[in-house]
């Protein structure tokens, strides 16, 4: 009896340690379960990659390029030659050893017409990459960059082996073999995908045994899973689930400003969404202050007029965008919708708020003149179902550099330029802005851009979000940073001993 | 008429049932006359407030006032659920009058029909119907008139086969009657009661699903002030704001209980006695 006692204690302390080592995050099942483990594919299973594959180049505390698996880098005069050093003695899941072959691979594989990754847009400048030695790679650009660190410190740019990939540029890459913190033990997109801890990461020994990635669509159950211990962590908080963990010791709670944001999207090529002066118009009916405080709460957000570049960016632009409705009603008359105008808007609980902001547009709106009809699509399969195929839908972005986001999002080739904004004008800036070398003249480039937008564009983009995130107190190593800047490695579990 | 109503609420079911049933009808209708504030409007200042004397059942996510949106809540339910109960009765009433008196290898076929309709999970064929035809009433009130008909059909059906046993009908058969007028003259009448018992019960039923539907978000749309999709868009707050929740499923689950309570009273007036005579 005593010793099945033991026995007992035995089992019970051991499946607590299993317990505690073990990272429990929700993804949001976006692809309906068609989620790729492949970094560049447009159905990138984002926690899973995030953790498993690594960058040349991520993001520092201050927000620029800081070294990953790139040492250090530096460029000609010109800045069309990038040359990356890399880190010695890294070694990929499977004991292959990193090297500046495998930059070239993953770089390169990006511009494969059959892939037709959404980093093709952006990373289309590069012409070429030489492999100086093993541990030096350069980067051979079209045109000139300044900024070319900011363009392979993209969340998706990560470098892969080589040999397992087959040397394939033009195949999808979903071996799961990367040089990150945690490798792929089981996927399971509609269920839970499993990874566990690489022992020979090049960062030091990752903060927990294992990782359980678990699918739950919805942000009510993501919500409901954490208050109930299911899961660990939650981002995307609206601000009325904020208090429910806001002051419970359970739980911690972080607010960060950040240039993430929920907009919506008219397709520039669709009626009535083709006439510019009706997407103005419908951008002069929100009053975005009023907006903001309504879905976000006083201190959420911070306004913008439609661009995407925020508030923390160098290049960002100041524009003026107050609510204009007898300018809005003009512009309509204008159009010919002088007895105004009905639309539909596609809208989902994708991320935090999306609904909420479609239905204060519709009642700012109405004012105008402008009567919005919202269509409720389900969370899941949203990405790969609505996104991109009507003519007015709810969208969402992480933060981005100014160049990258202007790029992946606007320039007229990019897989993800989500408003079929087709400008060679637009374009030929974006290439201006990234070869002028002289920073303010830049900054001047990247700020007509953004203002051509404001005017012209497809985008409505009330706020940039502070990222409520919350999770357990068991956990410790997440720092106050955006995203995609979170160091998962770094995050450890009270009760492990790793 | 009058002895029924008075039979009716001679029951203090009856009574509670016929009361809370009217007074959610009445609401409804005067609605745009009683609710303090325009149900659809927002304001940053009063978001999420408890109930108070202003408002009454304090404000949602948007700071709109909940009275106000409870009091339109019920019109567009009740509207879209009263037209498909009188759809699905007047339907399932016809099919299951008439099979039930002509009998025989044509009701047996027509109930392996029914049955198999009634086995398939509902809810998910109205989510089908109404994502491909879209979610406004001309979609839904066919949708559930048909699915809620054939349930009716079943009853009546049943109800009827006991009628048409009986000896009036067999004379009338006997005296050469041809079967509409049976169908009108003998069975109808006799069926009646359990008719308007059946309808009024499906009309509650059907209250569930509309904002079942609402709360999935294929029923009402918003800005629209509806019960389901009130709860749907506030559920998250059960344990911060739970009066955004309370007020709207408290609206729901009384008139549903209204409903079922007075359909009981009708019965029972009538002499029907619902356990045996639902057969679905």
């Amino acid at each position: 009896m005593k010793k099945s006692l033991l026995l007992s204690a035995a089992i019970a302390l051991a499946s607590t340690a299993a317990s505690a080592e073990t990272l429990r995050i929700p993804h949001e099942l976006g692809y309906g379960g068609s989620e790729s483990l492949d970094p560049i594919s447009p159905q990138r299973f984002y926690e899973a990659i995030q953790n498993m594959y690594s960058r040349l180049v991520r993001q520092g505390d201050d927000g620029r390029p800081s070294p990953d698996l790139a040492l250090s880098w530096d460029a000609t005069p010109d800045a069309k030659e990038w040359t990356f050093k890399l880190r010695p003695g890294v070694t990929f899941h499977n004991g292959n050893a990193f090297t500046a072959q495998d930059v070239a691979f993953s770089l390169m594989r990006t511009q494969s017409e059959t892939i037709d990754s959404p980093t093709k847009g952006v990373m289309e400048i590069i012409d070429r990459v030489e492999v100086v030695d093993d541990m030096t790679a350069k980067v051979v650009l079209k045109q000139t960059h300044a900024d070319f660190p900011l363009l392979v410190m993209d969340y998706r740019i990560k470098m892969l082996d080589a040999e397992t990939c087959g040397n394939d540029l033009d195949a999808l890459c979903e071996s799961g073999v990367g040089t990150g913190p945690y490798k792929l033990v089981e996927l399971d997109a509609l269920g839970t995908t499993t990874l566990e801890r690489f022992d020979g990461y090049y960062g030091g020994t990752p903060g927990v045994q294992n990782m359980e990635l678990i699918a739950i669509a919805d942000q009510n159950a993501r919500v409901a899973a954490l208050q109930a211990g299911q899961v660990d962590f939650i981002y995307a908080l609206s601000a009325e689930q904020v208090p429910l963990f806001a002051n419970n010791p359970n739980f911690t709670v972080q607010s960060v400003p950040t240039g993430r944001w929920v907009g919506m999207v008219m397709n520039t090529t669709i009626a009535p969404f083709d006439d510019a002066r009706v997407r103005k118009a419908i951008r002069m009916s929100a009053d975005r202050d009023a907006l903001g405080k309504l879905v976000y709460g006083q201190g959420g957000f911070i306004t913008t007029c439609d661009h995407p570049v925020w508030s923390g960016d160098q290049y960002r632009a100041d524009l003026n965008c107050d609510r204009d409705i007898e300018g809005a009603k003009a512009l309509l008359a204008e159009a010919g919708y002088a007895d105004g105008l009905t639309v539909e808007l596609f809208v989902s609980d994708i991320s935090e708020g999306a609904v909420k902001m479609a239905e204060v547009l519709q009642n700012q709106a109405k004012d105008a003149g402008i009567t919005i009809e919202l269509v409720q699509a389900p969370a899941d399969g949203y990405w790969g179902d609505v996104w991109m195929k009507e003519a007015f839908f709810a969208t969402g972005w992480s933060q981005r550099p100014a160049d990258q986001i202007l790029n992946e999002a606007y320039r007229s080739t990019a897989a993800w330029n989500e408003t079929a904004w087709n400008s060679a004008d637009f374009d030929a800036g974006l290439d201006a802005a990234r070869g002028e070398l002289d920073f303010d003249k830049r900054k001047a480039l990247y700020g007509e851009l953004q203002k051509e937008l404001w005017e012209n564009g497809g985008s409505f983009i009330p706020v940039h979000l502070n990222t409520v995130r919350a999770f357990s107190s068991k956990l410790s190593g997440i720092e106050p940073v955006e995203d995609f800047s979170i160091r998962y490695e770094n995050v450890t579990k009270a009760g492990n001993e790793g | 008429m009058l002895n029924l109503l008075a039979t009716v609420v001679s029951r203090p079911s009856g009574a509670i049932g016929l009361t809370l049933t009217l007074a959610h009808v009445f609401m409804a209708l005067l609605a745009p006359l009683i609710a303090p504030f325009d149900p659809t409007m927002q304001n940053a200042d009063t978001i999420l407030l408890a109930p108070s004397a202003e408002h009454w059942m304090g404000t949602d996510t948007l700071g709109r006032d909940i009275f106000s949106r409870v009091l339109h809540g019920g019109r567009l339910a009740i509207a879209v659920t009263f037209a498909a109960a009188v759809v699905a009765t007047t339907w399932g009433s016809f099919a299951g009058i008439f099979f039930g008196t002509v009998g025989g290898r044509i009701d047996e076929f027509s109930m392996r029909i029914v049955d198999a309709f009634l086995s398939m999970p509902w809810l998910l064929f109205l989510l089908l119907i109404i994502s491909i035809g879209g979610a406004g009433p001309a979609t839904i009130i066919p949708t559930l008139g048909f699915f809620y008909g054939v349930a009716v059909l079943r009853v009546i059906r049943g109800a009827a086969m006991q009628v048409a046993a009986r000896d009036f009908v067999t004379a009338a058969k006997a005296r050469g009657e041809k079967l509409w007028p049976i169908l009108s003259r003998e069975m109808f009448p006799n069926l009646s009661d359990i008719i308007l018992v059946e309808g009024a019960m499906r009309w509650s039923w059907m209250l569930l699903a509309f904002s079942s539907l609402s709360f999935l978000g294929f029923g009402a749309t918003p800005p629209t002030p509806d019960w389901g999709l009130m709860v749907a868009q506030e559920r998250g707050l059960l344990a911060t704001a739970p009066w955004a929740v309370f007020w709207p499923c408290l609206a729901l689950s009384s008139l549903i209980i209204g409903i079922n309570l007075l359909a009981d009273a009708i019965g029972k007036a009538l002499g029907l006695d619902r356990a045996s005579a639902m057969a679905v």
